[in-house]
């Protein structure tokens, strides 16, 4: 992912961690981990609890500091980038002073913001307008979470970064915060958030990095990660008794449940799954052969390097 | 930064019960205590009366819970919700976050020392020059940072449900070792000689003096001096032992 050095100002790069390294006791939260972002890319960043992603971010917005290594956010170290209005963010643990109402906090995060963007226009973008007279501390958790994509949202930063950004959200309130997420990534801007609704890496993302124990374990397209994770899924009904030793036998097979009728299972090789399936003599109906969705795609990718470090 | 000192000011007159508890409660305390007693009586070794005496004392009293109750309370309560942390992500300089707690603090402080002398002046016919009242608003007011430190200090020291607790020992510590509530005159001798060097004792007395017309008692001030050295050196320190731990 080395980008070639040209002019300067164009080939800028937003974000560069160099072999960093952060430890708490001898849990190894951050593993030398290394990684470039572009300025407009969308990333995502996935990885099960304690993973490292919460102190990838800390580390990134100098909230911490790295034992070894070095971060560097447009090039400077990330202080530097924050007092500079470059970067806006949410954090998951982040709070909110309370007491105060939503348009007050809004236009505090206005003034402190070296380009703000009108607080009108903040309060509209985050959906927060119809609360804007609200307290603060009166909020439900998804209107909590979208005030506080306000707060990260509220100048004109380069780099947006959103930890969990619709944690305590319902789908519909989901879907229409992606769409405000878009359309940050859509006016330039470098998006990078951590989340662990696969689905939204896979809507929105058009780079998911995959972080497991504080080491990159997988960096590409959504597509690109189903693929690495190599299998498809395949389901069928059967009629009569299913004898499931015989399909368990089967080829290249990872994985195989039965409930009632319908047997579904996971392949490395779906084409000679199937094939062995009618070689039993068996009539498999409503047969579905289908990539991984991006969930399974992990969760397999994850499985295989734990098999892999025990 | 000022905009931040101006959302704590709004915040601070909007918690009307905070307000009326550092506000009103230190002039009830003072009609409890100076109530019955009459113009003539004098504290001990003093030359004043116990209502002039006792009205420096309350205005102290008032000052001392206002930025040292609400500060320590609220600074240990948005380190936990995250609020500190979300406001390293701005350009505001770290001591801003203090400074707006020391500013909403002082704001509440004020009144709660002006309303002290304008009951004492109406109900019990206290009589001051006027660079005396000036005075000793002045230094009650300016006295009370060197508690809005402590305050800070504890609201980094402490979390959760411990800061509460430690918050009223150390108040009500204060405010009785330091005279605030009845004069140390009627201490035992071995209290007495230690009180002398309770900051809270040499925040009033710093008051009492004005009444006096007196010169403050150069004990006094070094006692205040290196109390307030004290406080904000361990806040600063606390604060950036925080800051670490993110």
């Amino acid at each position: 992912m080395t980008k070639t050095t040209g002019a300067p100002a164009r080939q800028e790069v937003a974000v560069a961690f160099d072999r960093v390294s952060k430890t708490y006791g001898n849990v190894h939260a951050v593993d030398r981990l290394s990684l470039t972002l572009h300025p407009g890319e969308t990333v995502a960043l996935l990885g099960p609890n304690g993973a490292g992603k919460s102190t990838t971010l800390d580390l990134l917005l100098g909230l911490r500091q790295p034992d070894s290594g070095t971060v560097q956010v447009f090039g400077t170290g990330p202080r530097e980038a924050i007092v500079a209005g470059r970067v806006g963010a949410m954090l998951q643990s982040g709070g909110l002073m309370d007491e105060v109402t939503v348009a007050e906090l809004v236009t505090l995060a206005c003034a402190l913001h070296p380009r703000p963007h009108p607080v009108s226009d903040v309060l509209a973008r985050a959906g927060v307008t119809p609360i804007a007279d609200r307290k603060v501390n009166k909020l439900s958790g998804g209107q909590e979470q979208r005030v506080r994509f306000a707060l990260a949202t509220a100048g004109d930063s380069d780099l947006i970064v959103l930890d969990e950004p619709t944690t305590g959200m319902d789908v519909t309130a989901r879907q229409a915060f992606w769409a405000t997420m878009r359309d940050q990534a859509d006016q330039g801007r470098t998006v990078l958030f951590a989340t662990h609704y696969l689905e939204e890496a896979d809507a929105i993302a058009d780079r998911v990095l995959v972080l497991h124990r504080g080491r990159l374990l997988a960096d590409g397209t959504a597509a690109e990660i189903k693929a690495k994770a190599g299998a498809r899924r395949v389901s069928f009904d059967l009629e009569g008794a299913i004898d499931e030793p015989a399909l368990r036998a089967l080829p290249f097979l990872t994985a195989l449940t039965v409930s009632g009728q319908t047997v579904r299972m996971q392949s490395t090789d779906a084409d000679a799954t199937v094939h062995a399936l009618y070689g039993l003599g068996l009539y498999p109906r409503n047969l579905e052969v289908a990539g991984l969705g991006l969930e399974q795609a992990f969760v397999a990718l994850t499985a295989a390097e734990e098999a892999k470090q025990s | 930064m000022n905009s931040l000192i101006r959302l704590e000011l709004v915040r601070a007159l909007r918690n009307r019960k905070f307000l009326f508890f550092s506000v009103i409660y230190p002039s009830v305390l003072f009609l409890l205590i100076a109530g019955s007693a009459d113009d003539t009586t004098k504290v001990d070794g003093t030359g004043l009366t116990l209502p002039t005496y006792m009205m420096v004392s309350m205005a102290s009293f008032g000052a001392l819970t206002a930025v040292l109750m609400g500060n320590s309370e609220r600074i240990a309560k948005e380190r936990e919700n995250g609020w500190v942390r979300q406001l390293r992500l701005t350009t505001l300089p770290g001591r801003g976050y203090v400074l707006a707690k020391t500013a909403g603090a002082a704001v509440v402080s004020l009144p709660s020392i002006v309303v002290v002398f304008a009951v004492a002046a109406t109900v019990k016919n206290v009589r001051l020059d006027a660079w005396q009242w000036l005075a000793l608003t002045g230094a009650i007011w300016v006295g009370s940072l060197v508690f809005a430190a402590l305050g800070v200090a504890l609201g980094y020291l402490a979390s959760g449900d411990a800061v509460r607790p430690i918050t009223m020992i150390v108040y009500f510590g204060l405010s009785i070792l330091g005279g605030l509530w009845m004069p140390t005159t009627t201490f035992p001798q071995w209290l007495q000689d230690m009180a002398k060097w309770v900051p809270t004792h040499a925040y009033a007395a710093l008051g009492q003096s004005i009444e006096q017309s007196q010169a403050p008692h150069a004990r006094d001030i070094v006692v205040l001096a290196v109390f307030f050295a004290l406080f904000t050196g361990g806040a600063a320190w606390l604060y950036r032992k925080d800051t670490l731990k993110a």
